[in-house]
């Protein structure tokens, strides 16, 4: 259990990592385009925008892992110790929902909408759908590290911490 | 109507006090409100379309550039440099350190959108540095925090990015220039409060340096805030965009950090970019759940509703802006910015404007009311790092932060009642 996670969060390190890069990259590369070869990019615009897709929805996921989303823990910290963990149990199950029923279904229901309806996008020429595969793959990525999260709160053990981060 | 706010409230704010991260209340909540009215997979189809859509924007890319650039201009010698340059300026004036201390947070929001990064960057040089100057530490970490937040107003600067998009359209440009003003008043209200507080304890007032130092020092910070030049004398100018501005300064900020300071060795950038794709993911899940949530809020046209109710009570613009800023004051005491920014900026938004207020000086008056919020209890990301630093308690902090949110909450009403504060300079440049 904690090897896959671990590998999971390593290529997802690096996989953003790549993104961020390649968006610096690709943003650069229309200013670049623009006022040195004066020669305006037609792809730079739309690609990155992809890119910025890709890196909030498998950020988000990543997010979640690592614990960094927003929240209030004024009330919860004083409950009982045991309380804590059954309720952190009930909630963990609601994120898994969410991500299952609106990110996963919702999401996968979309990019076979749109895959069938060869809708394209204007610039790239690349099927939205692959685009919008970055919805259904955060949901799973949110899942997976739901449900592990769940097996280490129902074992009472904590989960590592992700390397290298903080 | 009356039922699907009832369920989006009840929903959102039960998730939220459980400690559910936000982007997942807004989420859920939206879900629920949704399936009163519209059947489960076009819901959900929906629900996922509107997040993808959310955040397939140009203008938003912006905000993982100026947290990158941040995270690099963040490093031990860009601060310290900044802070020798203020020293430089103010350092011999009544309140010492801590002016250097404002000044600093100043210049550090000028480079970076961050009131966190300002207060780690800055606090963990300015706080010992205080302490042996003779300063209380709680009163220094204090300041530090207080001073911080003027970074949200002086661009770049996140948080008006994060307006431009939920407002729906005002110009990021236009919300930058007009930052400056605000910030730099409420930077000079904090100034004040603090020479009046070191009159009072005797605090130690700094040599003043010769002029050739004066000159070496200031000199040294230019590097620095030339990226002030470059990023907002583009946007302002035309000649790039927001978006590219930010891309710019990531550039500009690794020729320094790495290049010239060496203060950044390459195998760190790896880390670095992990870290920024984090912290943009925050902003970014929160982007897309609120931009489901707004579908509903319009599809059960609860924004009408609330305005209506408001301006049923009075028809006294005063008051009802006032009200606003009450109520916004409670929400930054517990929600962070960017999701309160996201979810009031549409409900409150439209009754500003039938007030005959224009969309950028709500803003401006918003994030200035919510960077007070960032320095309450009992959710003040901004005061708990600021006590990490320190090592002091939250509870310590709040006695000398008294006179400092009084100076806040002036600057507040008068950015509040008096427009040109926020409108004279982007007029200037023709917004």
């Amino acid at each position: 259990m904690t090897k896959v996670v671990h590998a999971v969060d390593t290529v997802l390190k690096w996989f953003l990592a790549s993104l961020m890069a390649a968006i610096v990259l690709v943003v650069s590369w229309q200013v670049i385009s623009r006022f040195v070869l004066n020669a305006p990019s037609s792809i730079t615009e739309e690609l990155s925008r992809t890119l910025l897709i890709w890196i909030g929805m498998v950020g988000a996921a990543f997010a979640y892992r690592t614990g960094v989303h927003l929240g209030l823990d004024i009330v919860t910290q004083k409950f009982p110790k045991a309380v804590q963990r059954k309720l952190a149990m009930v909630l963990t199950a609601s994120v898994v929902l969410f991500a299952i029923a609106v990110m996963v279904v919702g999401g996968g229901n979309l990019v076979a909408l749109t895959y069938e309806l060869n809708q394209m996008s204007a610039a790239l020429d690349i099927k939205m759908a692959y685009i919008y595969i970055a919805v259904p793959l955060s949901g799973l990525l949110i899942a997976f590290y739901g449900v592990c999260q769940l097996y280490y709160l129902a074992a009472n053990k904590p989960m590592q911490p992700v390397e290298g981060m903080h | 109507m009356e039922m699907a706010i009832l369920v989006l409230l009840l929903v959102f704010f039960g998730l939220l006090l459980l400690n559910v991260p936000i982007s997942f209340c807004i989420g859920l909540a939206t879900l629920a409100t949704m399936l009163l009215s519209v059947d489960v997979m076009p819901a959900v189809t929906t629900m996922a379309q509107r997040m993808a859509g959310g955040i397939n924007s140009f203008a938003l890319l912006a905000i993982p550039f100026f947290v990158l650039s941040g995270l690099i201009m963040g490093r031990g010698g860009i601060a310290k440099r900044l802070i020798e340059c203020a020293m430089a300026l103010v350092g011999m004036l009544p309140g010492g350190l801590a002016l250097v201390n404002v000044v600093s947070c100043m210049f550090f929001g000028a480079i970076s959108g961050s009131a966190v990064a300002a207060t780690s960057a800055i606090g963990s040089f300015m706080l010992p540095e205080m302490k042996k100057q003779g300063y209380d530490i709680n009163y220094s970490a204090a300041v530090t925090a207080a001073a911080a937040t003027t970074g949200m107003l002086i661009p770049p600067s996140n948080i008006l990015i994060v307006y431009a998009i939920a407002s729906g359209g005002v110009s990021i440009a236009a919300l930058f220039i007009a930052g400056y003003l605000p910030g730099i008043l409420l930077g000079v209200a904090l100034m004040l409060v603090c020479a009046g507080y070191a009159r009072l304890k005797g605090y130690p007032v700094g040599a003043r340096l010769p002029l050739k130092l004066v000159v070496q020092k200031v000199g040294a910070a230019i590097p620095s805030l030339f990226m002030i030049f470059l990023v907002i004398g583009g946007i302002v100018s035309g000649v790039f965009t927001a978006t590219e501005a930010g891309a710019i300064a990531v550039v500009y900020s690794l020729v320094l950090a790495v290049g010239i300071y060496r203060e950044v060795k390459t195998s760190e950038l790896p880390a670095i970019l992990m870290k920024s794709a984090e912290t943009t993911a925050i902003v970014l899940a929160l982007i897309a759940t609120s931009s489901a949530m707004s579908w509903i809020l319009s599809y059960e046209q609860i924004p009408q509703t609330i305005s209506a109710a408001m301006l049923a009570l009075s028809d006294n613009p005063l008051l009802i802006l006032l009200m606003i800023n009450l109520i916004l004051l409670l929400v930054g005491a517990f929600m962070d910015m960017t999701p309160a920014v996201l979810i009031f900026t549409p409900i409150f938004l439209p009754v500003a404007v039938e007030l005959g207020m224009s969309p950028l000086h709500f803003g401006i008056m918003m994030v200035l009311n919510l960077s007070i919020g960032l320095v309450s209890p009992p959710v003040g990301s901004v005061l708990f790092v600021s006590c990490a630093i320190a090592k002091t308690k939250l509870e310590a902090i709040i006695r000398p932060l008294m006179p400092l949110y009084l100076a806040m909450f002036v600057v507040l009403m008068l950015v509040t009642y008096v427009p040109a504060i926020s409108e004279w300079l982007p007029a200037q440049f023709g917004f």
